[in-house]
């Protein structure tokens, strides 16, 4: 009875996990190609061109791991290596929390997004992975206002 | 490709940053080294078998950030931060990002 | 001239191993349990032949020290002193050991078991006699049981069970993910029982042989496993207890009686030994 349940788990895992994260890749890959307009730098020197208003930006997002690759990532354990299967899941969160991130700083009006910083934090138990993934940085907001000089190159 | 954690070179001109480049890598060590770790841990001290694993993972992590670099064609990463975080027992993700950056040859 | 900033799109797939999920499964799977099961195996093979080297006495030093009784105090003297005499005569024929002094003992428990442990210890229940139709069925079991204590099972089955259990525990312990751990635990019991099964088919063997050499033949031998088929199919067995179980499936062993008895010619009928008068009498009525 155990194993049926054991075996239901781990084929309904796999599928649903794999439908979720083909999903949630094109939806990353779409919103991506629209957000490259607006970079999101690592550097803590911001362009002094023009004049700009600062705000801080977050995006947040927590993946969860499916029953299928918490059991790949547990045998990995016994044997040791690279545990593939976290993989997606971390990539995913790190582009989703990015992508949130640069939304609210388009909201915002920002032309760019500086001193990017990231913070991963594991919730949930030791069993199931889940991860949290922090995306944060300064969004540059250009102020048109009084000053007439032009500023450099588009 | 250079990289480096400062925010400009003394001597190099950047001449665009081109976007934020992230290289990540989990690892798990087998169960014999997490059997040793346990017992070490006991008395204290360096464990060993998980600093090489976070090593290991650290090259992978930079190789593959190094890789996406030159895939958007930067020739250097600045401001490079690492990061270590446990993803659940027995398995550490290393991230490292940067900003992918063109120097103008000197 | 200042910096100019744009956002390239990093080419796909850098961060994210290309693999097939289910085939890494399958293999990594496959790995472990044989891993498990060969461990298992030398563990069991190598426990209980070191085990089997300690002593007798050492057994019967330690059992001294636990201070536990297996006897039920309310033991009627009758009955203690028909299963000390029915254990000698069937010993006789079963070659124990010089140094090995057995210790018979009845419990009233209701349950349909007996079973033999350290220092020469064998526990006959009350559930287990009272369903004894004569004494060649009791007979086997307490040459069973005593077939136990000669092969010292219970000693090789402390060295060889308990440390490939632990060692399945240790390993499963700290490689985390509780399913990981229960697939493996689980393969880790299968192989253990493999080798109790074996144990219990080595004291089948050897009880016949002590029967046949007291009665004259081996009728009766097998009423112990009709009875015990009988119980299991009342209770609804599962289609796993082939694996799943420490004693062989009870048609198997009813067959192998059969095929032993036929390969040395051994009678298969004969004239059955009753029970004493006041069996049922000791055992406080076939009730309850």
């Amino acid at each position: 009875m155990e194993i049926i349940l054991f075996l239901v788990l781990l084929v309904l895992g796999y599928c649903f996990g794999l439908l979720a994260e083909r999903r949630h890749y094109r939806s990353i890959i779409a919103r991506e190609k629209v957000m490259n307009s607006l970079p999101a730098i690592a550097s803590r020197y911001p362009p002094e061109d023009k004049p700009y208003d600062q705000q801080l930006v977050v995006g947040s997002v927590v993946i969860g791991s499916d029953y299928f690759k918490s059991f790949l990532a547990g045998l990995v354990n016994f044997f040791g290596g690279s545990v593939v299967s976290y993989e997606g899941l971390l990539d995913r969160a790190r582009r989703e929390a990015t992508l949130r991130m640069k939304e609210q700083a388009q909201k915002a009006g920002a032309e760019m997004v500086f001193n990017v910083k990231y913070e991963t934090t594991s919730v949930g138990n030791s069993k199931l992975a889940s991860v949290e993934v922090l995306a944060y940085g300064t969004a540059m907001k250009p102020v048109f206002a009084p000053t007439p000089s032009a500023a450099g190159e588009g | 490709m250079l990289v480096s954690n400062l925010e400009f070179l003394p001597d190099q001109k950047v001449l665009k940053h081109i976007g934020l480049v992230q290289g990540s890598s989990v690892r798990s060590k087998h169960v014999g080294r997490d059997i040793m770790a346990s017992l070490k841990n006991l008395f204290g001290g360096e464990l060993a078998g998980y600093t090489e694993l976070l090593q290991e993972s650290r090259v992978e992590a930079l190789d593959r950030m190094i890789e996406q670099a030159s895939g958007i064609g930067a020739n250097a990463i600045l401001n490079v931060r690492f990061s270590t975080s446990s993803i659940t027992a027995g398995a550490a993700e290393i991230y490292v990002y940067g900003t992918a950056v063109q120097l103008a040859d000197n | 001239m200042s910096i100019q900033y744009e956002n390239r799109q990093a080419p796909e797939g850098v961060n994210v191993t290309r693999h097939n999920p289910v085939l890494h499964l399958l293999k990594l799977l496959a790995a472990a349990v044989v891993f498990i099961v060969v461990l298992v195996i030398v563990l069991n093979l190598l426990g209980a032949k070191i085990a089997r080297t300690v002593p007798f006495e050492v057994e019967t030093a330690l059992m001294d020290r636990v201070d536990h009784s297996f006897s039920d105090p309310g033991t009627p003297p009758g009955l203690q002193a028909y299963l000390y005499e029915l254990s000698e005569r069937v010993g006789e024929n079963l070659q124990i050991p010089e140094e090995m002094e057995m210790q018979v003992h009845y419990d009233s428990e209701n349950e349909f078991n007996a079973y033999a442990t350290l220092g020469g210890n064998v526990v006959f229940y009350r559930g287990l006699l009272k369903s004894m139709p004569h004494e060649n069925a009791l007979a086997m079991v307490v040459a069973h049981e005593l077939a136990h204590v000669i092969h010292r099972d219970p000693i090789a089955g402390l060295g060889g069970g308990m440390s490939s259990m632990l060692a399945v525990a240790a390993l499963t312990g700290t490689a985390g993910g509780g399913a990981v751990a229960k697939v493996l635990t689980t393969t880790g019991t299968i192989t253990q029982l493999s080798f109790s099964r074996e144990m219990e088919s080595a004291a089948d063997r050897a009880a016949l042989v002590a029967i046949q050499k007291t009665y004259g033949h081996i009728a009766g031998a097998d009423e112990l496993f009709k009875v015990l088929q009988i119980e299991k199919e009342r209770e609804g067995e599962s289609w796993t207890a082939g694996f799943s179980s420490t004693h062989p499936q009870d048609a198997s062993r009813i067959e192998a009686i059969a095929r032993m008895a036929k390969e040395n010619e051994w009678p298969t009928t004969g004239p059955l030994t009753p029970l004493p008068d006041e069996f049922t009498e000791w055992l406080g009525g076939a009730g309850q």
